[in-house]
């Protein structure tokens, strides 16, 4: 059982890459956290910190309120699953799974009983004496699993572990993590860069841009109102549209104007837009916000010219452009056909707009 | 076709590429070919005639008898033993600096291609030079190694001419001169030694000696046996640093094969029993490789 906690955490390689600046998260005891972010955010470097495999620049890391920065990797109590699996190739699986328990003079029979029940959880009985160049991915990835599993840590720290499987078994083994999360009860820490692995993983997500957190929270909290364009433009694909807009009308703050249409504001968007009459703002739509139907308690219609219809199965994204130019993505039923060039009209649920300061990204949310 | 060359006639192009490219490597192989497998061939010729410096041909042909003198050879064990001891020695010490040099240059990352080029210097120099430079630093009376010593009160030592020192002297000076061949072997399976096993280990709770047995070591293996054994066989044929050094002596304190075997011709002038010992010491060396070989194919 562990809670973790960074304090100002600060990560400076060489003179001047800041590859993780000064970020504050609370783990919470039990939880499983997504950090999210694009290539290159500092996740990575996050989740090494904690780990103790780089040193921290400056800042603190807790483990259940102490802080850890200068204690022995070993002595976190923390086990890893690497973006690679990291499996020793000299060593058969059960050698890998056994050599962490070995150093820590476990009894043997008590190595055999654990390599045996994470073999049996994990399905992998069967390839105890191959060594990990005989393994498919999959298997290798659940050996790395089984790995961190076998040492029965306080907290686990995945670094984008499914990253290598293709999408079927990445599918298959988020399911397998979930459960596994549900009956060990423990905390856990999981680096990803796919939004859909945030999205149906975590209990909450921790978005990180440029080594910086820019959101942490319940994954439909965050999906429901991100906290500023980055976060909107990341989560879901295709992500949020955001239109270059001005609030206008007869007092300035009536509707949302997208030329030629203007989009009527609902009294609690005016509230949050106090003060920014006849302003520019971006406006933020969710594809599965615009409808063909007007189906929406409060719609407004807009016509787009289809510039691309693309089919996915079970739904159909229309890329359409405004007149202004402007592109927007809706998401529609999968029967939905129209030409190239054709013109559509679709209706925008009013309840659902987003308001982003165009300046600063920040959203613009009632204080 | 506008391209056809004279020779081409209608040869595929891989046809055509394969004789253009030996006619560039013929003039190399026909200098190979000379001093190479021509005086192999005949030294394995002349193993089996009696052919001495005095009856210079190939007129008694006596089967293994060269073969059987030379078995019988009353100095022959001493200098087995001899190469031996030095092929052991220079191999073994090689090993153990090269592998401490080459950990401590893998984890250094500043002035590395100055410690390269230090470390590569003493390869770029010929054997002979090494052995004559040496034989100089160390002369007894005119050498500035007894000097230096005899600065800090320490009475000259006779680096060449007492035969046990003279033995070490022989293999520090190979130990000089090849342990950077060891030590860049080393130091490039160990850059080549993935990282990710380690920092999966310090999870594990593995100190760095532990990690050095249980993970540098299994890993590297085929490193090192590749190592050691190309060292070995180049140990094994050293002749040059002998001959400049000490001519085998004192005694026959360095009295390796090659020198053995040199001298047999050259002092002996029994050019068959000679080339029956060096057709011996080939096949050994012949096995060595073969073995080499064989490990290095069913690495992959
Ligand atoms: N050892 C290092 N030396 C110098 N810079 C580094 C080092 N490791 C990472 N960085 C830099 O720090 C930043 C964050 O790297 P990090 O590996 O944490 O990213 P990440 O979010 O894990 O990305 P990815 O999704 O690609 O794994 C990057 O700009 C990277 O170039
Ligand atoms: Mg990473």
């Amino acid at each position: 059982m562990a809670e973790i906690g960074l304090r100002n955490l600060t990560k400076v390689y060489g003179q001047d890459v800041t590859a993780v600046d000064s970020i504050d998260l609370d783990v919470r005891d039990g939880e499983f956290m997504v950090l999210l972010g694009p290539s290159g955010c500092g996740k990575s470097t996050t989740l090494r910190m904690i780990a103790g495999l780089e040193a921290v620049t400056s800042g603190e890391i807790m483990i259940d309120g102490d802080v850890v920065n200068d204690v022995d990797p070993a002595e976190r109590d923390l086990a890893v699953v690497f973006q690679n699996y990291a499996l020793y190739p000299h060593m058969s699986v059960a050698g890998n799974l056994s050599f962490g328990l070995k150093l820590r003079k476990l009894p043997r029979d008590e190595i055999d009983r654990r390599i045996a029940a994470t073999a049996d959880m994990l399905g992998i009985g069967d390839l105890l004496k191959r060594r990990p160049r005989q393994l498919s991915g999959g298997q290798q990835q659940r050996v790395a699993l089984g790995r961190a599993l076998v040492r029965d840590p306080a907290a686990f720290l995945f670094d984008e572990p499914l990253s290598n499987l293709d999408a079927k078994l990445r599918a298959a083994m988020r399911t397998e993590l979930i459960k596994l999360h549900r009956m060990l009860g423990k905390t856990i820490v999981h680096v990803t860069h796919d939004q859909v692995e945030a999205m149906t993983m975590g209990e909450r997500i921790c978005i990180m841009r440029d080594g910086r957190i820019v959101q942490v929270g319940p994954p439909l909290e965050v999906y429901r109102n991100p906290a500023d364009t980055f976060v909107a433009g990341f989560l879901a694909s295709p992500p949020m549209n955001l239109l270059d807009a001005r609030l206008g009308g007869e007092t300035g703050l009536d509707e949302v104007e997208l030329p030629p249409v203007g989009l009527p504001l609902l009294a609690r968007h005016k509230e949050a837009l106090q003060g920014r009459a006849g302003g520019a703002i971006t406006l933020g739509i969710r594809p599965e916000d615009l409808d063909v139907e007007p189906s929406a308690a409060q719609h407004a219609a807009m016509t787009v010219t289809v510039v691309a219809v693309e089919a996915l199965g079970p739904e159909v994204i229309l890329v359409g452009a405004l007149p202004g130019g402007q592109e927007v993505s809706a998401r529609l039923e999968s029967d939905f056909a129209a030409p190239a060039g054709s013109e559509v009209q679709l209706h925008v649920d009013l309840e659902r707009l987003h308001f982003f300061d165009t300046d600063t990204g920040r959203a613009v949310t009632a204080s | 076709m506008l391209l056809s060359p004279a020779t081409g006639g209608n040869l595929t192009l891989t046809q055509r590429d394969r004789r253009f490219g030996y006619l560039l490597t013929a003039p190399g192989l026909a200098v190979l070919l000379v001093v190479i497998t021509f005086p192999l061939f005949f030294t394995v010729f002349t193993s089996f005639y009696d052919y001495t410096l005095l009856t210079p041909n190939h007129d008694t042909f006596i089967g293994g008898e060269n073969y059987q003198e030379a078995a019988d050879e009353e100095y022959l064990p001493g200098s087995l033993w001899v190469t031996v001891k030095f092929v052991l020695a220079s191999v073994v010490i090689e090993f153990i600096i090269g592998f401490i040099v080459a950990l401590s240059l893998n984890a250094t990352d500043r002035f590395k291609t100055v410690y390269y080029l230090i470390l590569l210097a003493p390869l770029l120099i010929n054997p002979v030079v090494v052995g004559l430079l040496w034989r100089m630093l160390l002369h007894s009376e005119l050498g500035i190694v007894n000097y230096a010593i005899g600065l800090v009160g320490i009475r000259p030592v006779s680096w060449l001419g007492d035969p046990t020192i003279a033995f070490w002297t022989v293999v520090l000076t190979d130990i000089w001169h090849q342990v950077s061949f060891m030590a860049i072997l080393l130091l490039a399976g160990l850059a080549a030694l993935p990282r990710e096993p380690y920092e999966a280990a310090r999870m594990d709770g593995a100190s760095p000696l532990r990690c050095f047995f249980y993970i540098t070591l299994p890993l590297m293996r085929p490193v090192i046996f590749v190592a050691l054994l190309l060292r070995m066989i180049f140990a094994i044929k050293t002749f040059d640093i002998v001959f400049i050094m000490t001519k085998g002596g004192p005694g026959t304190a360095t009295d390796i094969i090659s020198y053995f075997i040199y001298r047999a011709a050259f002092f002996g002038l029994d050019i068959g029993r000679a080339s029956a010992m060096a057709v011996g010491l080939l096949i050994i060396i012949i096995v060595l490789t073969a073995l080499l070989y064989r490990y290095m194919r069913s690495l992959n």
